[in-house]
């Protein structure tokens, strides 16, 4: 599985909107921000279809997997899709996990803080969840919405003006500092 | 004290699902007291109507099951300190809460990752290595330099 993902999970009360980019997604942030309330509902979709009230719209199919004995047998029968795991399944730091996630063609949405040492996953697939009032693009005033973004943003930066840059000496200090300006006019004016 | 536990834990007293453990073990009782209704209102923005009844703003009238899994391990480390809990369950945002209940009295608990306590000085033992540490420097040097976290 590779690509793009847009997944929007909603009720009359909720609304969720993410994008996986790669096969390790990690949620975290703030305590009551909706992680565990989206794996809920995506649960609750699995377990009703649209009998749960829940609407999941994505191009590939969404699941949650929980703690429970045969947890393996049950990641390893998946195949082609999103798994959500919340932060209260114990198997997520195991040796074994990481093995079948990294075989496996789905795409892992993971609820953790914890570091997850064993698991190959990109700085900037962490993400947090927050509530988002964006009246142009979401008009139910009832409705809570809820998107994703990145908690360590390597794109954004503070532009920053020193009055005055010292460098050890005349050499390779000064030389780099005057080409980090060169090329980085907006971050340093020196 | 609040004294934190980093890395893996292996205790007979350890709860590594606070969530499911609060799903099981909480007492309606616990809902009358002041600190409980401060920390549901601070990290939920959710107010305890009466016993079991509680007004969140997003999901309407939720039972006591229904809170964050952060705000229940700081209910559960606030009214059962003979367990350790993983406090990894807890946000940044929790952090005040586990200084406040600390400072009322001991409290041992499990972390797995940076929380952010602020830039406000503090007290905290870390178990591991039993220094005592009084800003988020010196607790994030300790943690990093003595590799707590793999």
């Amino acid at each position: 599985m590779t690509g793009k993902y847009d997944i929007r999970v909603y009720d009359s009360n909720i609304s969720y909107h993410l994008e996986v980019k790669r096969n390790i997604t990690i949620l975290q942030g703030n305590s009551a921000s909706g992680k565990s309330e989206l794996v809920r509902m995506v649960s609750d979709y699995n377990r009703a279809g649209i009998s749960s009230g829940v609407t999941i719209v994505c191009d590939k199919k969404c699941i949650v997997v929980g703690n429970s004995d045969n947890w393996k047998e049950i990641l390893e029968l998946q195949h082609d899709r999103i798994i959500f795991i919340d932060e209260n399944n114990s198997f997520i730091k195991t040796k074994e996990f990481a093995e079948i996630v990294n075989k496996a063609d789905n795409y892992f949405v993971l609820i953790y803080r914890d570091s997850l040492s064993q698991l190959s996953y990109s700085v900037e697939e962490i993400y947090g969840l927050r509530e988002t009032r964006d009246t142009q693009k979401y008009h139910e005033a009832q409705k809570v919405y809820n998107e994703m973004y990145k908690i360590y943003n390597l794109e954004e930066y503070a532009p920053i003006k020193p009055e005055l840059v010292i460098t050890e000496d005349s050499n390779s200090g000064d030389v780099n500092i005057s080409k980090i300006a060169e090329q980085l006019p907006k971050l340093i004016e020196v | 004290m609040l004294k934190i536990i980093y890395g893996d834990i292996d205790s007979d007293n350890y709860i590594f699902d606070p969530d499911t453990f609060f799903n099981h073990q909480y007492k309606v009782e616990w809902f009358k007291d002041t600190r409980v209704v401060e920390m549901i209102k601070d990290v939920d923005k959710s107010h305890v109507i009466k016993d079991r009844l509680i007004e969140s703003p997003a999901l309407g009238m939720i039972s006591p099951e229904r809170l964050s899994g952060g705000v229940k391990t700081l209910i559960l480390i606030d009214k059962k300190d003979s367990y350790i809990f993983n406090a990894s369950a807890c946000g940044d945002n929790c952090a005040k809460w586990l200084l406040d209940i600390g400072k009322e009295k001991d409290i041992t608990v499990r972390l797995g990752y940076l929380m952010d306590f602020g830039r406000e000085d503090f007290e905290i033992e870390i178990m591991n290595t039993g220094r005592i540490v009084h800003t988020l420097k010196e607790l994030d040097d300790e943690v990093i330099d003595n590799n707590l976290l793999v």
